[in-house]
């Protein structure tokens, strides 16, 4: 049975679930883009975020079955491209952070605004130097806008937990733009 | 507390917690640079459309690869007998013949071959789009002997080639089948 395009993210798994494998493709338009920006500023690349990306929507079609809650496909998803970019990130740490500027560099010369794009990329080389869990909830909160509560029902844990993360990441930042800020 | 830290007060004003204004006067200042390293956050949207095509690709190159061992493992195995059982005989050059694949597609953005000749890799055998009638090409040199292969439309569409017979990939789709 097809629907239309609106259909519910449990019911397309479903349907893969069943056979049709091709509606796999609407789950991957609807949140590959939702996704691509938190990837890449998790790996500094947009490259590595694609591949990242890729690797993981492949990995969530194998592990289909293993979705209990098929309605929340989303929510499972986010832990499988997480846990590849946390192993990316421990496999390949430096020459992400020379990507990492490489690509603001390039938004550079279409942006105008020299100071304010120097001070862009200073901050996506310091995100770099953050621990992958500083990182990941500095990107969901100020990068992604999520509230402190939402992070911590998907990333199922606490506040506090996340806050000292947080405060810790501040710090470490402040410490890394002393000549930006 | 270290001269690197911010202090507390700074930190729940990057929380969003507090504003500007609820700080104290002497840490206005540290706070105005905390909320300038704020600013500096790159929110810009990032969109990827191949990793779609890239997806899907992979899912279908890594089925039809799948398949021959999936519905016959004592053929294989029977296969593997008799070449480890017969002297190796010397290798035949075969003959290559040049063939133009044509699909006409008007609304495609993008196609591809996948085939028996390029383990149905759907990414290394684009098409070119002739002029604006929506006809797609490419020309390949393949040894003789037969070839199975399907056309690829924006990397998620399989079809079968118009204009060659096919066989069932026993899946319940079709492959196009080409003797040289």
């Amino acid at each position: 049975m097809r629907s239309g395009p609106q259909a519910a993210d449990g019911e397309i798994v479903r349907a893969v679930l069943a056979g049709d494998r091709e509606r796999y493709a609407r789950l991957v338009e609807r949140y590959r883009d939702r996704y691509a920006r938190y990837a890449a500023r998790m790996l500094g690349s947009a490259d590595a975020a694609e591949d990242a990306l890729q690797d993981a929507f492949v990995r969530a079609f194998d592990q289909l079955a293993q979705c209990k809650d098929p309605d929340n496909f989303i929510g499972w998803f986010f832990l499988i491209l997480r846990n590849r970019c946390f192993a990316e990130r421990r496999r390949n740490r430096t020459s992400a952070s020379l990507d990492a500027a490489n690509d603001v560099a390039a938004e550079d010369r279409t942006d105008g605004g020299a100071e304010s794009a120097e001070r862009r990329r200073a901050l996506q080389l310091a995100l770099m130097e953050l621990t992958p869990d500083q990182r990941e909830v500095f990107v969901l909160k100020h990068v992604e806008g999520l509230s402190y509560n939402e992070i911590a029902e998907r990333l199922s844990t606490s506040v506090p937990s996340l806050k000292m993360r947080m405060h810790r990441a501040y710090d470490k930042l402040r410490e890394q733009l002393r000549d930006h800020t | 507390m270290s001269g690197h830290e911010f202090h507390p007060l700074v930190k729940q004003l990057l929380d969003g917690d507090i504003t500007l204004a609820d700080l104290p006067p002497e840490l206005r200042g540290e706070g105005e640079a905390a909320l300038r390293l704020l600013a500096a956050v790159d929110r810009t949207d990032i969109s990827m459309p191949a990793v779609t095509w890239r997806v899907m690709t992979t899912l279908e190159r890594r089925r039809r690869r799948f398949l021959p061992w999936l519905l016959a493992p004592a053929l294989a195995i029977a296969a593997a007998l008799v070449i480890l059982l017969r002297p190796t005989p010397p290798a035949p050059t075969a003959a290559l013949v040049t063939v133009r694949f044509v699909l006409v597609a008007p609304d495609a953005k993008q196609v591809s071959l996948a085939g028996t000749f390029n383990q149905w890799d759907a990414q290394v055998t684009p098409l070119v789009r002739t002029g604006a009638t929506g006809v797609w090409t490419a020309t390949l040199t393949l040894p003789a002997g037969q070839h199975q292969y399907a056309f690829v439309v924006d990397g998620v569409r399989w079809v079968p080639d118009p204009g060659a017979p096919a066989v069932d990939d026993g899946f319940g789709r079709r492959n196009s089948v080409l003797t040289l």
